[in-house]
């Protein structure tokens, strides 16, 4: 506190000093790259960042050991002799019950998952949010009510009813049954991230459309879903990340030969009998997060805007 | 309220629109005439962009019907009443260009591509927006963009043009060249438009006849001269003309020549025009007179009424000058020529003829 007074009191004079000087401050505020406030707020984010990054900078030594080099137990040593054969074992041959083809199986799952899955949550959900924001029809806030609530329903309560649901209509441990589920379980936070994006455009656009003659599909597709590329963007990337990174819908709904590669990573690295592979199973999990990774890379930006537009107004 | 116009181009009959419980328009009725402008004039929450948007079809009403080139319209699409419509925020889609903006609607409706690139090719030459047609609207200026957007409304070809406070987003010297282009887009046009503004300018300049409402209803329905000289409430007198009428309380005092009495002052209502006949019993009244009918000095002298008074503030405006002074204990405000030099306390001389004024009872804020 006295050092905080001081250096205040010192402020004033400095002030008063400059005030009687008879050219005073003028032009460009001087910037001090290095003062105390700096040091402080980048060491911290330094810091930080370096404890979060840490975990990562483990797996990825350890991927690339070989398992001798491992049992040496000096985790943050980078590796002496550097080996792929982790990565490719896990990719191609580690064993998850009776197939050992390793994650390529349940990549190509996953892939086959996600993909339909976003596609059809996202073209349905967008539609919703287009139908809830323009077109106000009766009972339209109630609708919403609803559907966000369902926002709110803990997944557990539900798997066992779609068990029942799926084996009924004769899809269950397929993959489109797997979709299905993903599809209907995105709608309510895409809807309202979808209905909060179209309130948010300017309503007058909607009626020019409508005195210009565009109908329902007509304003959706030439008018509206050309200016709403952020909040796809972001919509693209909550579904692939959720999707790509769910484990109960995939251990719950499909069979051993459809499982996606969570599910299978997890059967690799949980696996009780035999040797623990550690840069194995470190290399299968990089390899399994990476598509995610991947989609934030290369989206960051467009991310940002679009949970900024979307997210804000409305 | 006036003869019925034998062939309206817009007819709106009986129109209501409610929210729930809420009335926004009440038993609404309005005959446009064939190429006339008419200026939907009110304060905001007026209802006059809502009665717009029922006539564009954009809004359902509860009651009521609206017919637009004598075929009832009330319950047509939007596209289908032969309206163009402009937004006050242009409304432009932003992905596509000028000339995709202009052509949309066409394009939607199936219009072969020969007749729209005609359209496009007169619209551009009207507004002069031809070397602007290749651009996105975010490399326009907001005055250009609203040129686009009447061409919008203009390629379509069609016979009622309604305007939603056109020019409130641009600056004020833009609106005024703006204004002046939409009357000679109306003169060379001659199409029916409906304008709906808040501005009593645009309303003064570009109207046949101008309906000022209020409440969700329309209060008058006259030429913009009508309108000006004897409006017929208090409502319409405050909302039209600016700096505003000066409203002395007061009471009436019948009899063979009728007086306006307020404390210390006396008006002789003898060339006043009253409204009908039975209107001229005793009564507590509103006296009202424009600041730019009250004379000064000199000429004062020549009015039917004059009274001594003392300058309390002086606002100079530029072109002129508005004085502030008290007339009866009441605050009186009055134009005079910029050159005049007055300064506070100053002694003067007012005048004025209470023909040009208007009465109001009291009650119900009625011209009498």
């Amino acid at each position: 506190m006295a050092e905080v007074a001081a250096s205040m009191s010192g402020d004033a004079l400095r002030r008063e000093a400059v005030s009687r000087d008879a050219l005073g401050p003028s032009g460009t505020k001087p910037r001090h790259v290095l003062s105390r406030r700096n040091i402080l707020l980048y060491g911290t984010l330094i810091v930080v960042a370096l404890y979060y990054l840490l975990p990562l900078y483990v797996m990825i030594v350890t991927s690339l050991k070989g398992m001798p080099e491992i049992r040496l137990g000096n985790i943050f040593s980078p590796p002496l002799e550097i080996t792929f054969e982790p990565w490719v074992k896990a990719w191609a041959s580690a064993c998850t019950g009776l197939n050992c083809d390793g994650l390529s199986r349940g990549f190509w799952n996953s892939v086959r998952i996600t993909v339909p899955s976003v596609l059809l949550s996202i073209a349905i959900a967008s539609v919703n949010g287009y139908a809830l924001a323009n077109w106000r029809f009766k009972g339209a806030d109630t609708f919403f009510i609803i559907l966000i609530v369902g926002a709110f329903i803990p997944y557990q309560v539900m798997i066992y009813p779609i068990v029942i649901i799926l084996r009924e209509i004769g899809i269950y441990g397929t993959l489109t049954g797997l979709v299905i589920v993903h599809s209907i379980f995105g709608m309510p936070i895409l809807t309202l991230l979808f209905r909060n994006y179209f309130t948010s455009m300017p309503e007058e656009l909607f009626r020019a459309a409508r005195v210009d003659g565009a109908g329902f599909w007509g304003i959706y597709l030439r008018i509206m879903l050309p200016m709403s590329m952020p909040i796809f963007v972001v919509a693209v990337i909550l579904q692939v990340t959720g999707i790509w990174n769910d484990f109960l819908f995939g251990v719950v709904y499909t069979r051993p030969d459809t499982y996606p590669m969570t599910v299978q990573l997890n059967n690799i690295v949980n696996s009780v009998q035999g040797v623990k592979e550690y840069n194995v199973n470190m290399a299968a999990t990089i390899l399994t997060g990476l598509v995610p990774l991947i989609v934030y890379f290369v989206s960051g930006k467009l991310f940002v805007r679009g949970i900024a537009a979307g997210a804000v107004k409305g | 309220m006036e003869a019925a116009i034998a062939n309206p181009s817009v007819s709106i009959q009986n129109l209501s629109l409610n929210y729930g419980a809420v009335s926004v328009l009440q038993t609404l009725n309005l005959d446009v005439a064939e190429g006339e402008f008419i200026v939907l004039l009110g304060p905001s929450g007026c209802g006059k962009s809502t009665l717009l948007n029922c006539i564009a079809g954009l809004l359902d009403i509860s009651e009521g019907r609206i017919f637009i080139k004598g075929k009832n319209v009330t319950w047509e699409e939007p596209k289908d009443r032969g309206i163009g419509m402009v937004f006050q925020s242009y409304a432009l889609y932003p992905q596509m260009t000028v000339e995709k903006n202009l052509s949309f609607g066409l394009r939607v409706a199936g219009v072969p591509k020969d007749e729209i690139a005609k359209r496009i090719a007169r619209a551009a030459e009207i507004l002069q927006i031809g070397p602007l047609l290749q651009r996105k609207p975010s490399a326009l200026s907001g005055g250009q963009r609203q040129r686009v957007a009447i061409g919008r409304a203009l390629v379509r070809d069609v016979d009622v043009f309604l305007f939603d406070e056109p020019l409130s987003n641009l600056d004020a010297k833009l609106r005024s060249e703006l204004r002046v282009e939409i009357k000679l887009l109306h003169r060379n046009l001659q199409n029916t438009m409906i304008y709906v503004t808040h501005d009593q300018i645009e309303a003064m300049t570009l109207a046949d006849r101008i309906a000022v409402m209020k409440g969700g209803v329309i209060q008058q329905l006259d030429a913009p001269q009508t309108i000006y000289n004897r409006p017929v409430n208090r409502f319409v007198a405050g909302f039209l003309g600016s700096p505003a009428m000066n409203f002395l309380k007061g009471h009436l005092e019948a009899g063979e020549a009728p007086v306006f009495k307020a404390d210390g002052v006396s008006v002789p209502l003898g060339r006043y025009q009253f409204d009908g006949d039975g209107s001229r019993a005793a009564k507590p009244c509103v006296f009202g007179i424009r600041p730019e009918h009250i004379a000064l000095g000199e000429a004062a002298r020549a009015m039917p009424f004059t009274a001594e008074s003392t300058v309390e503030i002086v606002d100079p405006m530029g072109s002129d000058t508005l004085v502030w002074t008290k007339l009866g204990g009441q605050i009186l405000s009055f134009r005079v020529e910029a050159d005049k030099t007055l300064r506070n306390g100053d002694a003067i001389r007012i005048g004025f003829d209470p023909a040009r004024a208007s009465l109001f009872d009291a009650d119900t804020d009625r011209r009498l």
